[in-house]
This record gives structure tokens, sequence and C-alpha cells, in this order.
């Protein structure tokens, strides 16, 4: 039934010190849509591929607005993701009320990290099913971080998360270090491109329904670009010449 | 959101809670969340402070070309009486901000506890961001807010100084979580007799004053206040605030009449008023 | 006996009938499964040194940091889960928070580790939580001067000259012994950490990882517990590089 005796229980280590229940917990992310996220000196990232679990039903949101200078992208079990979204809300609504400024993204970040660890020490308790990555933008800069439901969270330059996620992290390795001074719509495109490594060949591909985009950054509150809104860039990138995975 | 949320109480008999256990109990849904009348409600029956015993008086505050000027005296009475003369109100927070406070000198004390908390806090985050002024100032209005709203208020009017990149900032918070900004702020009874003149030596200058003239104003403004206002002192504490950050004075003894030389008969108001 | 398959090892409240708490010991394996953590304490303060491996090059430098502060005067080094870690310092820093506003000043650094090792040892005692997987060393000054404790998932808190933990903790340990404490400074202690941790690493396993250094001393830090100044920093690196070289040759 079990794969070992150690992986039943969340508050059971294995004999390397390992703990399997919340090992599983990061397959259940690894089961969700896959996005990226990546950010520049002035702007952060995120596009997310929806799913539609039939041809009648609506694709399932991704991204989430936290504040003005927040947003989220969600991968794993969306119901968790919706109680970590509404205590990031209420923590930046709560920062912003008792000192009428935002919340520092990191802090925010450490905060659902905390909150997350506390799942996965207690019996009787199960971790998060989701990670998150967070885009955001405060006086220290651009951010993008991921969080697991392990409690860990990263501060990365560029990430992807979900399904077959790897073969966008392999795009985003060859040209993350020319992120830092990409203009706002090459910093969409890359996102893109690299979404677009994530789709298996016998899929219809990027299209307006399924592609949602999220930008935040200096002067520059968190915005939802989705459906038509999105074509430019897809245009954009069906004109890409079709070797773009050249490096650099 | 709750202020002193940290707290662990370490019983002297007794289990520390270390499961943090009391913060998983929910509240009993059938008693309501506040009534004045209701005898269960924890706070019922609770001394609070509703008069202040030792109180200090005046803050005065004023902008300059570059930073801003805040002058205290160092008088705590109990009462009527001058209780503690070498008493120093005003305080540094982080390294830009300096605040001035009136009222009951208990409450600053524990508010100067919470300010070091908030600093300590920022230090081992030390993620490279501080709080601005601004926040400090904002922070306080909430707490003060809160409290009032508990009946339970700090009896202080706080007056908040600092400079952030190279920007002034100058507010006010008092007892009941009123908060404002200005160009120059006075508290307590320096509210009535140092408004006016601060009011007067900054419309005359419209380019500003320097530093030298925003001191010797508030010099001017806590002379004024010790022959008027019977809780004052003549040591004062003069800060400056800039962009270099905070320097708060040693106690200065005002230079004033002098009572054994029969100096007023042959002297105006004016004169004596403002040390001319 | 062995542990595994006995069935006295899958909880943290069962005893093995040689009287062993099996799920403590693993514990300590995923302390024992993290980069090295070193500390010095010398005459005039205490230095602390992680091996922080780095899982991807996409990382931001400096983030998921492995020295924090607890208070103005105390810091700790972890080594284990990160994640668990965080609990303890923030416990770390709300104990000393506590401990100040009841008695108006400083926690002692022996109090405050004591108080962790509680919280790490109720955390052994019952069948319904796990034992936290990571060991700390914390380092501070107070009114007994420098002082440096570890304090392990079984709740152990013991205090040490020079501590070591993690994956290169026997090797670092060996290097440490050489050591006399109380003719160093805090300046010598931090190349002298960052030539073990440079010469414990493990290259072939482990590919890319940063070195963190945190110090506090009465002269050099005025009592404060800071993150070690870059260009010291970079001397203390090309220090253990070479060194490394030489040994190499």
């Amino acid at each position: 039934m079990y794969r070992n005796q150690y992986d039943s229980e969340i508050v059971t280590f294995s004999p390397t010190g390992r703990i399997h229940q919340v090992e599983y917990a990061m397959e259940a992310v690894k089961q969700g849509g896959s996005g990226v996220a990546l950010k520049s000196n002035k702007f952060a990232v995120v596009v997310s591929l929806k799913r539609s679990s039939s041809e009648l039903g609506s694709y399932q949101k991704k991204l989430f607005v936290v504040d003005d200078h927040i947003g989220i992208l969600i991968s794993g079990l969306t119901a968790d993701a919706r109680v970590l979204c509404n205590y990031m809300r209420n923590e930046s609504a709560n920062y912003k009320y008792v000192y009428e400024s935002d919340i520092r993204v990191e802090r925010l970040v450490t905060k659902v990290a905390d909150k997350s660890q506390v799942h996965t020490q207690r019996y009787g308790r199960r971790p998060y099913g989701v990670g998150l990555l967070v885009a955001g933008y405060d006086q220290l800069g651009a951010h993008i971080f991921q969080t697991c439901p392990s409690g860990n969270f990263y501060d990365y330059k560029a990430i992807s998360i979900g399904s077959r996620s790897q073969s966008a992290k392999t795009y985003l390795e060859k040209n993350f270090e020319g992120f830092a001074t990409c203009t706002l719509e090459q910093l969409i495109l890359h996102g893109l491109r690299a979404l677009r490594e994530t789709i298996p060949n016998n899929d219809t591909g990027l299209n307006s329904k399924n592609v949602s985009i999220g930008v935040v950054g200096e002067n520059y509150p968190f915005t939802l670009i989705e459906e038509e809104a999105t074509l430019p860039y897809l245009n954009m990138l069906e004109s890409d010449e079709p070797v773009e995975m050249q490096v650099n | 959101m709750s202020f002193n949320q940290d707290y662990i109480s370490h019983p002297v008999f007794g289990q520390v809670d270390y499961f943090n256990k009391k913060n998983h109990q929910q509240p009993n849904q059938h008693t309501p969340y506040y009534s004045v009348h209701n005898h269960h409600q924890t706070d019922a029956g609770k001394q609070k402070t509703l008069d202040p015993i030792v109180t200090g008086s005046s803050v005065i505050a004023i902008k300059y070309n570059g930073g801003i000027v805040m002058g205290t005296d160092m008088l705590c009475s109990y009462g009527s009486l001058a209780r503690f003369n070498s008493v120093q109100r005003q305080k540094q927070v982080g390294t830009h901000t300096v605040i001035g406070v009136s009222g009951e000198l208990s409450d600053f004390q524990s508010l100067s506890n919470t300010l070091d908390d908030l600093t300590t806090d920022d230090f081992c985050i030390d993620d490279g961001s501080k709080l601005s002024s601004q926040e400090i100032w904002n922070y306080i209005a909430r707490l003060f807010y809160n409290s009032r709203n508990k009946g339970n208020p700090l009896w202080n009017t706080v007056v908040v100084a600092g400079n952030q990149n190279g920007k002034s900032f100058l507010g006010k918070v008092d007892l009941v979580g009123t908060c404002y900004q200005d160009d120059f702020i006075a508290t307590g009874y320096g509210a009535h007799i140092a408004l006016p003149l601060l009011r007067k030596e900054y419309d005359d200058n419209p380019n500003g004053l320097s530093q030298d003239q925003a001191v010797k104003l508030i010099q001017d403004c806590l002379r004024v206040l010790f022959y008027r206002d019977a809780r004052s002192s003549k040591r004062i504490q003069v800060s400056v605030v800039d962009s270099n950050g905070v320097k708060i004075s040693d106690p200065i003894e005002l230079d004033t009449y002098n009572w054994h030389s029969g100096e007023a008969a042959v002297r105006t108001f004016q004169q004596v008023a403002l040390g001319k | 006996m062995t542990s595994v398959g006995s069935g006295y090892d899958l909880s943290v409240s069962t005893y093995s009938p040689d009287g062993k708490i099996f799920q403590v010991d693993y514990a300590n394996k995923a302390v024992e499964n993290s980069g090295t953590c070193i500390a010095i304490k010398t005459k005039d303060g205490v230095v602390v040194g992680v091996e922080k491996l780095i899982p991807s090059k996409m990382l931001c430098h400096g983030s998921n940091r492995r020295i924090h502060a607890v208070d103005l005067h105390i810091g700790v080094g972890i080594s284990g889960f990160l994640a668990d870690a965080r609990q303890l310092v923030l416990r770390a820093r709300a104990e000393a928070k506590s401990y100040k506003q009841i008695y108006g000043q400083p926690i002692p650094v022996k109090v405050l580790s004591q108080r962790v090792a509680a919280l790490c040892h109720v955390y052994t005692l019952y069948g319904s939580v796990r034992a936290f997987g990571c060991s700390i060393i914390i380092s501070g000054i107070d009114q007994e001067g420098p002082q440096l404790y570890q304090v392990e998932p079984s709740g152990s808190c013991i205090g040490y000259f020079g501590a070591s933990m993690g994956k290169g903790k026997q090797a670092a340990k060996n290097e440490l012994e050489k050591i006399k404490f109380n003719e160093m400074t805090t300046h010598e202690a931090i190349k002298e950490i960052a030539k073990i941790i440079y010469s414990v690493h493990d290259e072939v396993k482990d590919k890319d990882f940063q070195l963190e250094l945190g110090w506090i001393s009465t002269t050099e830090t005025k009592g404060q517990f800071n993150m070690v100044p870059k260009d010291l920093q970079s001397d203390a690196e090309s220090y253990a590089k070479n060194a490394l070289e030489e040994a190499n040759m």
C-alpha cells in the first residue's frame, strides 16, 4: 500500500532525515498547470498556462492580485492557494493600515512560508498542496519568489513551476542573464517562450484563452493581461524564428 | 492587527504555552465582542489611565531649509509640582527620526520601548529597508487610535520629525489618534503660546529659515513658554534632524530674566520675552 | 539493534528496547545532510560561518540566508531544514523581546539558548509533533562576555569555544581542535572559518556554495551582531582559496 513505512505521517522522519509527506505535497505542485516568472531591474512578470477541465468548462484562473504591488501565480491545489492568497491580501492590507505603506515583498513571502511550515510539523495537518510564484515591486526593487509546501521559499531571477516546468527552466537558464536590462515587452516575450516549452507537441499551443500575463513594476501597479489583450504578444511570438532556443 | 503579537508569557509556576494553543482557541460565538455593560468581558473593571499623573509640557518643532529643529524643556511635573527637572522628552528612533513627547511620562516610556522593538525588528530582518519617519508616525497614530478605542489611551501628544532621502517630514499625533503633517508644530501650552510666534517667523521668511534662525526661534519660543507656562522649565534640549541623521543637544539652560537685578523695570515685554 | 523496520522508529514518543528515540536521531540526519555551519569564540567576540549550498544558478545572490540576527547582541547560524529553523529564529526573537520587556535589559545568551532548547525539547515529547529538523548555533555577547551555544533537535543546549554541525561536522571539528581560542581575534577567526568551510566543501557532491559570515565583537562591531562586511569577507575567501591551493600542491 505505502511505498515505505515512513511516508504516511507528516510527523515522521525517514531514517535518512527526510519527511516524505512534505515531499509528496511538493509533487502536488508539479501536477498543476505550468507558470513562469521572471524579472528585469524594473519589472516582474508572471505568465501562466491555464487549463480547462472540459470543453464546456471555463479555464481555471491562476493569477491573483494580492495588492497594487504584489500578484501571485499558483500551481497545485487551487483551494489551498485561495487560503494563502486570502492570507496575503489580509497581511498586506493590515500592513498598509498600520504603516500606510506597501509591505516589503520578501517580508510577506516569509510570513506565508512560516505559515506553511507549521503545517509540516503537527499531526492531523497536511501541508498546503500549492506552490506560489510571487511577483512584486517595492522600495528594494522587483522581486520573484517561489514558495513551497515545505515552508521554504526562494528568491529567483527567473523560475518556472508546474507540469513539465523543467523545459521552461532550461530555456530560462539559457537566457536569464540577459533579463536584467530587458524592456517590459522583451520580458513578456521571454516568459511566453519559456511557457511554450511546457506544452506537449500535440497540443493547440498558446492562445488568448489559455494564457494570462501579470505585470508589476516601477510606477506600474500589478496588472493582468488576459484574453484579447494577450494577442499582440502572442502574435509577436508567432513571428519568432523557430530557432529561439539558441544560447543567448 | 495586535501590536504585541510576539509577547510570550513565562509564568513563574506552570507551563509555557509552547504549541501556541491559546491563539487557536476560537472566541465564544455567543458572547458579544464588545459591550460596556458586559461583566464577563476581561477588560471590565480594569483600572485605566484616565488622568495623566507625571506630565511633560510643550514640544515645538519647525522645518528649516534642509531639516527640522525640535525643542522641549526637561521638566516632568507631578500635578502642579515641578517634580523631575532633568527628563529627556525627545527620543531618536532609527537613524533619521526623532520624536518629542508631551503628556504622561510613563506612557512615553512605554511608547519608547515599543518603538525600540520596531527598530530591532528592522535590524534583525536586515533586508536593507528601515521604517521611514512617515511610517513611524502612522504607526503611532494607529497605536494611539486603537488604544483610545479600547477606552485606554496613551496620554501623549507626539511630534515626529525626520528626514527621508533628503526630504523633511514633520507630523503630530495626539492621544485620540488625530494626526496631521505641517511645516511647524507645537503641542500643549505651546499650541497657544508658541504657534503664533512660529507662524509669524515662518511667514516672514518665504524662502525658508536657516538652521541657526530655526534654533534661535525654537529657543525663543521655549523662553516665552518658560515665562507663561507654569508647567515648564528653562532647562531645554534642542534636536536637529537632517539628511545626516539626528542630533539631540545636551541640556541647555535658557538665558532668562535675572530676577535679582530689577531689570524688568527698564525693559519692555518684547525685550524680556524674546531675549532681545 | 537496527532501527529500520523495527517499528520503534516511527514516532518521537516511542522508545526502542535499548532506550533510544530514533525519530530524534533521524532529525539529526536532516542536519547532517545540510551545509556545514561552524562558529569560533574568541577573546573579543564570536564569528559564525555557513556553507550555504546553492541549488540553482537563477537564485538571487544572498537569498535564503542561514545566519540571522535575533536581537541587537545575538545571532544564530543554521544547519538543517531552513523552514524549521526560521520558526526557532522567530521564537528566539520573541523570547528576546519578551525578556527585554519584563526585565528591561538584553536577554543573556545562555537564557535565550536554553529557552530555544526548551522549545526543541517539547517537540520530542509528543507523538503529535515531529522534532525540529535543524540545529542552530547561537552566538552573542552579554555581561559574561562572548558566548557560543549549540542547540540540537533533541533539545540539548551546550556551550562551546568552537562548534560545528552539518555535513562537514567531523572534518571541521578536527580543524577546530587545533585552534588556541584564547589567543585569537575575531579578524583571525573570520579567516580561519573561511578556510575550514572551503576545505570541508565537497565539490563533487555539491556544486555551488556561498560562504555566509556573521560576527559580533566588543571592539569591531560595538557589541552588535552583524554580517561580516564585504571587504573582510573577500579577504577571508581569497585567504581560504590560497590555503586550499597550497594544501593541494
